[in-house]
């Protein structure tokens, strides 16, 4: 997913839940904030680093492939991208741990992880919100691929066709997949950049939906093809269908992080509040376009009666470099890191906990006290606890 | 990292060391033994490959090609390991493309640091530059002065690196802070 879901699509769902315009802004701009907080970004800032969320294509190409560098990979693209199914899957075939934990890892939605997610954000910030619905927003663009470097869950072959609707009803045609980051994706013919093929298991080629390109995050894209995983069973991904339950179950969700539904079940959608604009929300999601901006903006401001602006990214950078010592957790950007170092480790530990290193370590504060990373230590101080260790 | 991986980063460190250490000394030798390192880490690659084949990718779409390929490596390793003496000059080519293509990436991220208005971009300017510049001197130095010894150099330093990574590793905390 792209801006133009997990910003403005998001506000929209947000309004319709019942925040405000000025809490929907935040929650939106929070949402693409996931993708833009990265540890350049983080070092300018002198944030906390272990606050990253994402990581830019030349960061990736840096990052080491040792076995820390590929359980920080882990622990970014899992927590935030790709967030898993379940984490304890059984592909239904005799093979290694190893192979078991990264088919773990296959990203899905409606998880024990997701009410998880969800859950850890209500009574918190609406930094904490809209991360959480870029979480979720994520598990449905981004299913069936894992967030780690993986040649035996995440590669795709030349069996790749995009459904194309025409007057003749639906056709399909293969899809032509280039490899020059430069060159813009043509879907009039199919035409998408993808990684480059790399028989490397931990290649950084290999993590997430590279292997797909941008497909999973385009609305509109309806494709079929053979994940390396599947046993040569072929996947149909409808994003239009899957994109319309996961605008309908983020106003589920936010209905209760803003307290109007006392629990938060996964596999419930508010179609409901969609109903009076459903046909304008399947318009957006069908029109073949890779960036759907204006119109989702149009639907926000009728429905909140504003006009969502960009985010401006440098002003919440001053904000935060501006603000005091013990003031900077109070400002945008600061609950933002506290949200994200919160997801993180709670994603980690649940994948820790199912017997699966891919993450790397957790450690239970209850049980173990503080050991570990010391950026963490920010949710300890949160938390009230931070002064007596 | 488990305390076993901690242990296995630092002796890996070590031998690292020693290695560069024992090229230092005697750099004349120096590019049959850094011949019969790769010669013998492609020995290991076929291996590997056939391992990742046998516990990995044969659950994999078109998973098989790792079969075939982990067969071929081993078959052109050995046929190498027979080779070493005559080596050298793929050795330079192999070395030489190391360098610029570390010094390529490096540079690369320091731009892009620096257009992010991160302030940690010139270190990796530098040291981008300088392996470029590496790479361009080697070629000179190796190709038209057929001199390996300064290749000898440059890959020891690779090596110290490397080891000074697996000595940082060792001693890293990594463990992400649970706190319900």
């Amino acid at each position: 997913m792209n801006k133009d879901f997990h910003c403005y699509a998001t506000y929209c769902a947000a309004i319709l839940a019942g925040f405000s315009h000025e809490e929907s802004a935040a929650i939106g701009y929070s949402s693409q904030m996931v993708d833009l907080c990265t540890r350049t970004m983080l070092t300018k800032l002198h944030g906390p680093l272990s606050a990253a969320t994402t990581q830019l294509q030349l960061e990736l190409m840096d990052a080491r492939t040792d076995i820390i560098g590929l359980q920080d990979i882990t622990r970014i693209w899992a927590s935030f991208h790709f967030l898993p199914g379940d984490l304890y899957a059984d592909p239904g075939k005799k093979c290694s741990k190893k192979y078991l934990n990264k088919y773990r890892l296959i990203c899905n939605p409606n998880s024990d992880l997701l009410e998880k997610t969800v859950r850890l954000a209500k009574d918190k910030s609406l930094q904490a919100a809209g991360l959480a619905m870029h979480v979720l927003a994520d598990t449905w663009a981004h299913r069936y691929f894992a967030g780690t470097p993986s040649l035996v869950i995440n590669n795709t072959n030349y069996h790749f066709y995009e459904f194309i609707q025409g007057e003749n009803g639906e056709t399909t045609r293969k899809v032509n997949f280039r490899h020059s980051p430069s060159a813009p994706d043509e879907p009039e013919i199919s035409a998408y950049t993808n990684t480059v093929s790399y028989n490397k298991e931990k290649s950084i080629m290999n993590l997430g939906h590279g292997r797909a390109g941008h497909l999973p995050d385009y609305c509109f894209a309806k494709y079929k093809y053979l994940p390396a995983w599947a046993e040569y069973e072929e996947i149909v991904k409808d994003n239009p269908k899957d994109y319309f339950n996961a605008f309908c179950q983020m106003i589920y969700a936010l209905k209760f992080l803003h307290g109007d539904i006392s629990s938060f079940e996964h596999s419930h959608y508010d179609t409901e509040a969609v109903k009076p604009y459903e046909d304008d929300i399947r318009r957006i999601l069908n029109t073949t376009q890779l960036d759907s901006t204006a119109d989702w903006r149009e639907l926000g401001k009728r429905l909140s009666g504003y006009e969502l602006n960009e985010i401006d990214v440098a002003k919440l950078e001053k904000e935060y470099t501006d603000a005091e010592e013990d003031k900077k957790d109070d400002t945008f950007l600061g609950r933002f890191f506290i949200a994200a170092m919160n997801q993180k480790s709670m994603v980690t530990n649940q994948i820790y906990k199912s017997g699966n290193k891919l993450a790397g370590y957790s450690i239970d504060f209850k049980t173990k006290g503080f050991k570990g990373i010391r950026d963490f230590r920010k949710l300890l101080d949160k938390k009230g606890g931070g002064k007596n260790e | 990292m488990s305390k076993f991986q901690r242990v296995r980063s630092f002796l890996a460190g070590l031998g690292l060391i020693l290695l560069a250490l024992i090229l230092l000394i005697s750099p004349e030798s120096g590019i049959i033994i850094v011949a019969a390192i790769i010669s013998f880490s492609m020995l290991f690659y076929g291996f590997r490959t056939l391992w990742f084949y046998a516990t990995m990718a044969r659950h994999m779409v078109g998973g098989k090609s790792f079969l075939y390929q982990g067969i071929i490596v081993l078959d052109i390793a050995l046929f190498t390991i027979g080779l070493i003496q005559m080596s050298k000059f793929l050795i330079m080519i192999y070395l030489m493309g190391v360098y610029a293509f570390s010094g390529a990436i490096d540079i690369l991220r320091a731009l892009e640091a620096k257009k992010n208005g991160s302030p940690s971009w010139n270190m990796k300017l530098i040291s981008g530059c300088i392996r470029v510049a590496a790479t361009i001197a080697l070629f000179i130095i190796g190709i038209f002065f057929r001199e390996s010894s300064v290749l000898i150099y440059g890959y020891c330093i690779n090596l110290g690196y490397a080891a000074v990574m697996r000595f940082i590793n060792a001693f890293r905390r990594t463990a992400i802070v649970y706190i319900q």
